[in-house]
C-alpha cells in the first residue's frame, strides 16, 4: 500500500494536477483571519475624498481592496464597529483613518443647507454695460460699470449637524471569490432602451449612466450592455451594497449637465450642444502638442471639438468679455465649470481668444499623464472620453425602461450564502456515503471524493482568477458539476472493475471510459451554449460555470483519476 | 419461506424483463401519451404549457426572512384581500425542515412593489426595512421575452445535443432511440411538475435543460455497452450497464434531495427539483425504452444478417 501511495505522488498527472490545485488555493487566496473593514466606494467631494482615500477600481480582486484596520487609534473591526462611530462624529472632529495602505487625516465637515426665505433684501450689484458715445464725429465704444441695488430673495443657512465622511464600507472579503449580488446584497437593475441603439450610441450611454452613478458615490457597480437571441438591446446595472431605493429613478432620469461660468449658466446638455465630435479627425491626441516626457513623467495633451448653438456662443461672450485674464495672458481667470446633476465633476480653462467672441466651434483640450508613454496615451484618452462623455449627457434623448429590479439585502445575501455551502456540503457527503456503500473499497470511494472535493477547488480558482461572480445560480452550477464528475468517475470505475474481468488491457479499459465521458460532456457542453447568450445574458453565469466546471473535469481530474484508479487496482 | 418467495418473484421479474421487452415498451410510451395529453390539456385550458412564474410573467417576487413563524396561507389570504385583482401566491422557506422565512409572489405592476412590500409588514405587524428583504421586480414584456428566448435556447440545446449523438453514433435507430429518451424524459417531468401545480421560473428552465445533460448521459452509457463492446452476451452487457447507470442515478437523485432538504433559495430548489423528477423518470426511459428499442434494432440486425448468410 505504501509503495501504491509513493507511485501515486510520484506520478506526472498527480504532480500536474496538485501543482494547479495549489494555483487555484493561491488565486482564491484564502484568509481567514483578516479583519477590518473593506472600502466599497467613496462619495465625490466628501471630507474623505479631499483626504486622499482613492475611489476604488470596481475591477480589484476583493482581497486587494484597501481596509479600514483603526480610526482614531480605535479598532474598526466590523461594518458595524464602522457605522457606530460614523454616527457618533462631530462637526469639526479630527479624524486620523488608518488603513492597510496608508494614514489619512480629515476633518468631519459640516452639512449646511441653504434655504430661501420668503422676504426679499437688498443687495448691490455691479453690472457692465457698453456705451456707445460720439466724441468728435467717431463712434467710441467703451465699457462702464454701473452700481445698482436690487431685490434679492433672503437666503439662510442651517447646520444639519456634521456631514457624512462619505466612505461607504463592507466586511473585508476573506477571499478573492466575487460573490455575485445575490450572495452578498446590491441591486440589479435591467434597463431597456425604447429605440434601438447604435453600438456607439450605446456605449455613450453606458459611459455616461457610469459618470453619473459616480457622482452619486455609487462606484462599486458593473454597467455593460446585455443582448438576447431576438436582438433586443439592455443595460445591465449592478450595485454592490445599493438599495433599490437608491438606484430606481436616478437611473430612469436622464442626467442633467450644465456648463457655468461664475455661477452662470452658459450651456446646458440636450439643448446648447449640438454636436461632440468623437471621430479620429477632430478628436484624439493633440496633433500640436503630441507627448513629451519631463522627468519620469510622459505627459500627452488630448483635443475635441465641439458645436454649440449660436443663443449659447452668445452668452459665453456675455458672460467672458469682463473677466480678467490670468497673468500670462493664455486664459481667462474663471475657468468654465462643468455639473452633472448639480454635482461639479471638472473644470476647463477659457481660452483667452474666446474672451467675448460668441463662436459655436470650440476647442477643448486636456492632458493626461504615465509612466510610459503607452501609459500617458491610455490616460490621456480616457480623460479625453470621460469629459465627452459628460458633455454629451443629456443629448442622447433616450428613455430608459426599467424592465428588471433585483434588490438583495447584505443580511439576506450573508444567509442564502452560509446555506449555500451547507447545501453544497452536505451533497457532497451523502454522495460520498452512496459512493461507499456500492463500492465498499475505501481504495475506490476515498479517490472519488478527493477528485471531486478539488474540482470545487478548481473551479472556485479558475472564477477567482477570471474574476467571474458567484452567484446562487452558479452554485447549483457548482453543484451539478461535481455530480457530472461523480457520474463521470463511476464510469471509469465500473470500465476498469469489468476490464479486470475480460483481459482487456489498461489502455483499453481507460479509452472505453473515456469514449462514454466525452460524448455525454459534449452533450452538456453544446446544450449549455445557447443559453449564454438568451435572455440578456441572466443565466450566463450558471451556464459559464457549468461549461467551465465539465470541462474542468473531463480534461484535468477526469485523466488524473484514472491513473490514480489504475495505480490502486492494478496488482 | 418468506426469502424464496421474494426471490422468486424478483427472478419473475427479471425473466418478464428478459423476454417481455416488447410489451415492457408500453409503459414508456403510454407515459408519454399520458403526459402529452396532460398538457395539451393544459394548453388547451390556459394557453399555456407550463405554469409560468414571476420571472417569466412579469410581477414582483419578495423574500422575507423572518426568526417568527408566519402563517403563510393567512398572509396570502390578506394580501389577496388588498390586491383584489392580482394573483398573490406564498411559499415557505424551510431549512432543515424548520421555516426560516418565506416568499410573496404577485403578478402586480413595478409601481406597486413597494405598496406590496408595505402590505407584507402590515400583515406581520412589522416595518419591513430593505435589510429585510429581497425584492425582484420584472417587468411583464420582459418577463415574456425571457420566457421566449429561454424556450428557444431549449430548442437550441436540443438539436445540438441530438447532432452530437447522431456524430457519436453514428447509426439511426440508436442515435433517435437516444435522442426520444431525452425528448420524452423532458416532456414526462414537465407533465408531472404540472402536476405538482410549480411555477416554473428562468432557472427552472435551466434545470430542464441541465436534464438534457443528464437523460442522455444514461442512454450514452447503455449505447456504448451494448453496441460498442463484445464482450458477455446482450443481455450481460445490458446488466452491467444498469449497474454503473443506477449508480450514477442514485447518487445524482440524493444529491437532489440533500439540497432540497436545506436550501432556502428558490432556484436551487427549482432546479433540484426538476432534476430530481426528470433523474426519476430518466430510469423509465433508459431502463425500458432505450433498451427496448437497442435490442429490438439488435433482434433485427440478426436476421438480416442471418438471411444474408443463407
Amino acid at each position: 500500500m505504501n509503495y501504491k501511495v509513493k507511485q501515486i505522488i510520484r506520478n506526472v498527472r498527480v504532480m500536474v494536477f496538485l501543482v494547479l490545485l495549489v494555483l487555484a488555493i493561491v488565486a482564491i487566496n484564502p484568509r481567514p483571519w483578516v479583519d477590518g473593514v473593506a472600502i466599497r466606494s467613496i462619495t465625490a467631494n466628501s471630507a474623505a475624498i479631499e483626504s486622499g482615500i482613492q475611489q476604488p477600481s470596481p475591477t480589484i480582486s476583493p482581497v486587494n481592496r484597501e481596509r479600514i484596520l483603526e480610526i482614531n487609534n480605535m479598532p474598526i473591526k466590523s461594518v458595524e464597529d464602522y457605522y457606530n462611530f460614523a454616527s457618533s462624529l462631530k462637526t469639526n472632529q479630527s479624524l486620523q483613518i488608518k488603513t492597510n495602505k496608508a494614514l489619512y487625516r480629515l476633518k468631519v465637515r459640516e452639512n449646511i443647507e441653504t434655504i430661501e426665505l420668503n422676504e426679499t433684501e437688498k443687495k448691490e450689484v455691479e453690472e457692465a454695460a457698453i456705451r456707445n458715445e460720439t466724441i468728435n464725429g467717431t463712434l467710441i465704444q467703451y465699457n462702464e460699470t454701473i452700481k445698482k441695488i436690487i431685490d434679492v430673495p433672503k437666503k439662510k443657512e442651517i447646520s444639519k449637524g456634521p456631514e457624512d465622511i462619505g466612505i461607504g464600507v463592507f466586511n473585508a472579503p476573506k477571499t478573492n471569490i466575487r460573490k455575485g449580488l445575490d450572495l452578498q446584497g446590491g441591486t440589479r437593475v435591467l434597463l431597456q432602451p425604447e429605440t434601438i441603439l447604435a453600438p456607439q450610441d450605446l456605449q455613450t450611454l453606458i459611459g455616461n449612466m457610469e459618470e453619473r452613478l459616480n457622482v452619486y458615490g455609487l462606484s462599486d457597480l458593473i454597467i455593460r450592455d446585455a443582448s438576447d437571441l431576438s436582438g433586443n438591446q439592455y443595460i445591465l446595472v449592478e450595485i454592490a451594497g445599493a438599495t433599490e431605493e437608491e438606484i430606481r429613478d436616478l437611473l430612469a432620469r436622464q442626467g442633467k449637465f450644465e456648463a457655468k461660468i461664475v455661477n452662470k449658466t452658459v450651456f446646458v446638455g440636450g439643448q446648447d450642444i449640438v454636436f461632440v465630435c468623437r471621430s479620429a479627425d477632430c478628436a484624439g491626441i493633440d496633433p500640436n502638442y503630441g507627448c513629451s516626457a519631463s522627468g519620469n513623467e510622459n505627459v500627452c495633451r488630448f483635443r475635441f471639438s465641439i458645436s454649440i448653438t449660436p443663443e449659447s456662443a452668445q452668452r459665453q461672450a456675455d458672460i467672458t468679455k469682463n473677466l480678467k485674464l490670468t497673468e500670462d495672458g493664455k486664459y481667462l481667470v474663471d475657468p468654465l465649470e462643468l455639473y452633472l446633476d448639480d454635482t461639479k465633476v471638472d473644470e476647463l480653462n477659457i481660452g483667452a481668444e474666446l474672451q467675448g467672441s460668441p463662436v459655436t466651434e470650440i476647442q477643448i483640450s486636456g492632458s493626461g499623464s504615465g509612466f510610459s508613454q503607452q501609459e500617458a496615451i491610455y490616460n490621456t484618452l480616457n480623460n479625453m472620453k470621460r469629459l465627452q462623455t459628460v458633455l454629451i449627457t443629456g443629448s442622447l434623448p433616450i428613455k430608459l425602461n426599467i424592465v428588471k429590479i433585483d434588490a438583495i439585502s447584505p443580511l439576506l445575501g450573508e444567509e442564502f450564502l452560509r446555506n449555500a455551502i451547507i447545501a453544497a456540503a452536505l451533497s457532497l457527503a451523502i454522495v460520498s456515503a452512496v459512493i461507499f456503500a456500492r463500492y465498499r473499497r475505501f481504495v475506490i470511494s476515498i479517490p472519488i471524493v478527493i477528485v471531486s472535493a478539488s474540482e470545487i477547488i478548481l473551479l472556485l480558482g479558475v472564477a477567482a482568477i477570471i474574476g467571474w461572480n458567484i452567484d446562487l445560480a452558479a452554485v447549483a452550477g457548482i453543484i451539478i458539476t461535481v455530480g457530472t464528475g461523480v457520474n463521470h468517475q463511476i464510469v471509469i470505475t465500473d470500465e476498469t472493475l469489468r476490464g479486470e474481468r475480460f483481459a482487456a488491457n489498461w489502455k483499453e479499459r481507460i479509452k472505453r471510459a473515456f469514449s462514454i465521458i466525452m460524448t455525454s460532456y459534449f452533450t452538456v457542453f453544446v446544450a449549455l451554449i445557447p443559453l449564454i447568450f438568451a435572455g440578456a445574458g441572466l443565466l450566463k453565469g450558471f451556464a459559464i460555470i457549468t461549461i467551465l466546471g465539465a470541462s474542468i473535469g473531463v480534461f484535468i481530474s477526469r485523466p488524473v483519476f484514472a491513473r490514480v484508479i489504475e495505480i490502486l487496482l492494478r496488482s | 419461506m418468506e426469502e424464496t418467495q421474494g426471490k422468486g418473484r424478483f427472478l419473475g421479474i427479471k425473466h418478464f424483463y428478459e423476454n417481455q421487452y416488447k410489451k415492457l415498451l408500453i409503459i414508456p410510451f403510454g407515459l408519454l401519451l399520458i403526459a402529452i395529453i396532460l398538457i395539451g390539456y393544459k394548453f388547451a385550458a390556459t394557453g399555456e404549457i407550463i405554469n409560468r412564474d414571476i420571472s417569466l410573467k412579469g410581477g414582483v417576487t419578495v423574500t422575507v426572512t423572518s426568526q417568527q413563524n408566519v402563517d403563510i396561507a393567512n398572509l396570502e389570504k390578506t394580501l389577496s384581500s388588498k390586491f383584489p385583482n392580482n394573483d398573490i401566491g406564498t411559499n415557505s422557506i424551510t431549512q432543515f425542515g424548520r421555516q426560516t422565512g418565506f416568499i410573496v409572489e404577485a403578478d402586480v405592476g413595478q409601481e406597486q412593489a413597494s405598496a406590496l412590500i408595505g402590505e407584507i409588514g402590515n400583515a406581520l405587524n412589522k416595518k419591513l426595512l430593505p435589510q429585510d428583504y429581497a425584492v425582484e421586480v420584472v417587468g411583464s414584456s420582459l418577463g415574456t421575452s425571457f420566457f421566449k428566448e429561454l424556450s428557444i435556447a431549449l430548442l437550441i440545446a436540443f438539436v445540438f445535443m441530438a447532432l452530437v449523438v447522431f456524430i457519436s453514433f453514428r447509426t439511426f435507430i440508436p442515435s433517435i432511440a437516444v435522442i426520444l429518451a431525452a425528448f420524452s424524459d423532458m416532456v414526462a417531468t414537465l407533465a408531472l411538475v404540472n402536476l405538482f401545480d410549480m411555477k416554473i421560473s428562468a432557472a427552472g428552465i435551466a434545470a430542464f435543460l441541465m436534464l438534457i445533460g443528464y437523460s442522455v448521459d444514461t442512454d450514452i452509457l447503455l449505447s456504448t455497452r451494448v453496441l460498442k463492446r463484445k464482450e458477455e452476451t446482450e443481455m450481460e452487457r445490458i446488466y452491467g450497464a444498469i449497474k454503473t447507470g443506477l449508480m450514477m442515478s442514485a447518487t445524482a437523485i440524493v444529491a437532489a434531495i440533500a439540497a432540497l432538504f436545506v436550501t432556502q433559495s428558490e432556484v436551487i430548489r427549482q432546479i433540484m427539483t426538476i432534476l430530481l423528477v426528470g433523474l426519476i423518470v430518466d430510469l423509465i426511459y433508459t431502463w425500458i425504452q432505450n433498451v427496448g428499442i437497442l435490442r429490438m434494432y439488435l433482434e433485427r440486425k440478426a436476421r438480416k444478417r442471418n438471411e444474408l448468410q443463407s
